[in-house]
């Protein structure tokens, strides 16, 4: 008889998952030799996972019987207070949304490379597994390298061009969204930025970010494909030029050769602030992007 | 000039520094040491070391003192300050010792000399050249910070590095800060009969440590004859011929007093100057230089660690950092930036006091339903046996995850115990875990137990 392999998770760990309802054996541990510790649960509780695969024939749920006692209030509405942050978005959005000179570029990626190179190397790797977003991190930082003009921000006077690759990564906090910032991200090894990636997020939903950890970078990526979106167009985070919209990744129809075939792709659409950065540049930039993607080999020079 | 290069050059030789160095020649880098003073820093020179070496001779007077109750007699009391001292300052001569044959054994370059930035990866040393290297660690630590009007004057008014080799005891020596250094100072010189006031500006001493703590703290240190000024401003200092007179005030009380000796350990402040900054995008705050979880500055390639990086300033933070810095610019992966909530706080009067996590105060305002432990050292069959019996053990859990969020030691032998539940947060084990664990018997670490036991109503002592 073969025994599941054994899973290592700290006692806290533990404790915190089952409280949660979270099974362990879905997580990926960030701690010494992978062992699955707090952080990695209070992860996985802020991130809504998708909806796993309903089986066809699966029964209808039964309806869930409303707690007694719960009633909305008479008026029909609840008005939820302004946390400071949820009025340091809204204000910047909008400001965002209504002064910048938005237009949007969107590229399907073919996967199918990533995906399998990301499984050789996780092999290997185990227990630090990479993500498809770890793979996407390291080709903007190596495409922003390609392609400078495209790290930058309009600086009323100038445009601004960054000299280091600082990208900042949109992260769902129950708070609102707050964006850590990977820097350097152009001279770190895909091991490095994702172990870094896994431990901003993680502090970043425990509110334990500092100002200089979200403050600053050239550039933005935002990624709802874990959520199914196919793909959307994100509003630029001022004074940065460029968002990065990544949807998820699915098989879908494509031609090859003049013949209908199978590949996993991905839509990306880039957000543009066309004061600092023209039409061809931005193509310029996801043309790069998807060469990367496409040829991940590249990515690991 | 000749000019080096090296794959890291660590500037400061400290815990943090020189710690930062072995790590980063056991991982093949080849690393150049810059210290302008002592190796092992302030930590094993002017701190941590020779401290612990006087107030070990202050604990054997105090049990000298109590020899009677043990049925052992003594000849009359003596002791003589400057053998005290010289003991203290062998104690740190050893140890320097110890870390150039360390650094000699790992192949690092020390040179002696104050280091200046002044280019990107470079760095200049006056009379020894030019230094390269793509990675470059700041770890020049801090100094004590002054307060105006109260600067060290060579004569009554005293930093630690004088209070480390006092000319005289003080008959009446005043204490300005309550925090770690200026505790143990009181400690030692009130061991050997000073007449010790402390003054404190917030409202209670020691004031990062748990309230119930710091209370139980104050009153074993006013039965020693210790004196406390809590919420109390120094406003002024009037000099006579052979002593000086503090003026404080004190909640709408104005407070005189006279002094031979004034100790200042009202916190430090970074060495950020003097180090060639101004020549990078790396950005100051409060004195310190402000660094990311990995220690990195605004500089590429530039990193911070230890006392000049901020607060806490303790000398294990330094060599903590010392490693995950280096770990980093050698690639490693899986790294955990520090959680602040890890690092324990020691102070090593008596009696003393040890502390890891957050405390009571702290674990309530971050919205944690608390189930709290006590366990009293005059439970502790060992404590008793010792003569030790004061002093209390307090746990904080969470009520409803079981996490150990706190732990706070007033008692024989805290500073020694308190890794035991360091370790216990770092492996996040919960009360069931530290419940199942077996404690030796008959030992101070029991009361650990117990007040793990007491926090979830089983204690078994009490
Ligand atoms: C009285 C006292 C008691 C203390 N007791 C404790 C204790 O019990 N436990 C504890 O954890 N901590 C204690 N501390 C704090 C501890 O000493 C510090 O946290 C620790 O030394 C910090 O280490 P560091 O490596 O950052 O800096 P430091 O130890 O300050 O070392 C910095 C080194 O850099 C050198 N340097 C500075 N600038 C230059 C330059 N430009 N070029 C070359 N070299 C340079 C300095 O000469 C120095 O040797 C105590 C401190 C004091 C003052």
């Amino acid at each position: 008889m073969s025994q599941p392999p054994r899973l290592f998770a700290s006692p806290l760990a533990r404790r915190l998952a089952a409280a949660a309802g979270i099974d362990l054996a879905t997580l990926t541990g960030s701690g010494p030799h992978g062992r699955i510790v707090k952080a990695d649960v209070e992860a996985a509780k802020a991130a809504p996972r998708p909806a796993p695969p309903v089986p066809a024939a699966a029964p209808a749920p039964a309806p869930v019987p409303q707690a007694p006692g719960v009633t909305a209030p008479a008026t029909g509405y609840t008005d939820l207070p302004l946390s400071p942050m949820r009025r340091t978005i809204a204000r910047r959005l909008t400001e965002a949304k209504a002064t910048i000179p938005h237009f949007y570029l969107t590229v399907d990626i073919e996967m199918d490379a990533v995906l399998a190179l990301r499984e050789q190397l996780n092999t290997r790797l185990a227990p630090d597994k990479l993500s498809v977003n770890d793979f996407i991190l390291r080709a903007v930082a190596l495409g922003l390298r390609a392609v400078p003009e495209a790290n930058a921000a309009w600086a009323e006077t100038a445009i601004r061009r960054f000299t280091e690759i600082d990208i900042a990564i949109a992260v769902a906090t129950p708070e609102g969204l707050i964006t850590p910032i990977v820097r350097q991200a152009d001279r770190k090894g895909l091991g490095e930025l994702s172990a870094e990636v896994k431990a901003l997020a993680a502090r970043a939903r425990d509110g334990g970010l500092k100002p200089e950890e979200y403050q600053g970078g050239g550039f933005t990526i935002s990624n709802l494909g874990m959520y199914g979106v196919r793909e959307f167009a994100a509003i630029i985070n001022p004074p940065q030029a460029c968002i990065l919209a990544v949807g998820a990744a699915d098989p879908r129809p494509v031609v090859k050769a003049g013949a209908l075939a199978v590949a996993t792709m991905m839509s990306v659409t880039l957000s543009v602030d066309h004061r600092t950065v023209d039409g061809a540049t931005g193509a310029r930039f996801l043309a790069a992007l998807k060469g990367l993607l496409e040829d991940p080999l590249r990515m690991m020079l | 000039m000749a000019e080096s290069t090296s794959d890291l050059i660590v500037i400061g030789g400290g815990p943090g520094g020189y710690v930062a160095a072995i790590r980063a020649a056991q991982l093949g880098l080849s690393v150049t040491l810059i210290e302008r003073a002592h190796l092992g820093g302030i930590c094993l020179n002017w701190g941590c070391i020779p401290t612990k070496a006087l107030l070990r001779s202050a604990e054997i007077y105090r049990l000298m003192g109590e020899a009677d109750s043990f049925g052992l007699s003594t000849g009359p009391l003596g002791f003589d300050l400057d053998r005290i001292v010289a003991r203290s300052r062998d104690v740190a001569g050893r140890l320097q010792a110890g870390v150039r044959h360390l650094l000699k054994k790992n192949k690092v370059t020390v040179i002696e000399g104050s280091a200046r930035l002044s280019g990107p990866g470079q760095v200049a040393v006056e009379g020894k050249g030019a230094f390269t290297a793509p990675h470059i660690i700041l770890a020049t630590g801090a100094r004590a910070r002054l307060l105006p009007g109260f600067e060290p004057d060579g004569r009554f008014l005293w930093s630690y590095r004088e209070a480390l080799t006092p000319d005289i005891l003080p008959k009446r020596l005043v204490v300005i800060g309550s925090g770690a250094i200026g505790i143990e100072f009181a400690s030692f010189f009130a061991a050997f009969g000073s007449e010790v006031t402390v003054v404190e500006a917030l409202d209670r001493i020691l004031p990062v440590e748990d309230q119930e703590i710091s209370a139980l703290a104050r009153t074993a240190f006013e039965r020693q004859g210790i004196r406390i000024h809590t919420g109390a401003k120094v406003v002024g200092l009037t000099r006579h011929e052979s002593h000086v007179e503090i003026a404080a005030e004190a909640g709408g009380q104005s407070l005189r007093l006279p002094a031979d000796r004034v100790i200042v350990a009202i916190g430090i402040t970074g060495n950020v100057e003097e180090i060639g900054l101004d020549t990078t995008r790396a950005r100051v705050e409060k004195g310190h230089i402000v660094t990311d979880s990995l220690c990195r500055t605004d500089q590429p390639g530039l990193y911070a660690i230890g006392d000049v990086a901020g607060p806490p300033w303790l000398a294990h933070k330094a060599s903590h950092e010392g490693v995950l810095c280096v770990e980093a610019i050698a690639g490693l992966t899986g790294l955990h930036p520090i959680d602040p909530r890890h690092i324990p706080g020691c102070t090593y009067g008596h009696p003393q006091i040890a502390s890891v996590g957050l405390t009571e105060a702290a674990a309530l305002a971050q919205g944690h339903t608390l189930r709290i432990g006590r366990f009293p050292f005059a439970a502790n069959g060992k404590a008793i046996a010792l003569g030790e019996a004061d002093g209390l053990v307090k746990t904080v859990f969470d009520a409803t995850s079981g996490e150990l969020l706190g732990a706070h030691i007033i008692g024989p032998e805290a500073t020694e115990m308190i890794q035991g539940y360091a370790v216990a947060g770092t492996l996040e084990a919960t009360e069931a875990e530290l419940i199942a664990t077996i404690f030796p018997h008959p030992t101070l670490s029991e009361a650990m137990h117990e007040a793990v036991l007491a926090a979830f109503g089983r204690a078994l002592h009490i």
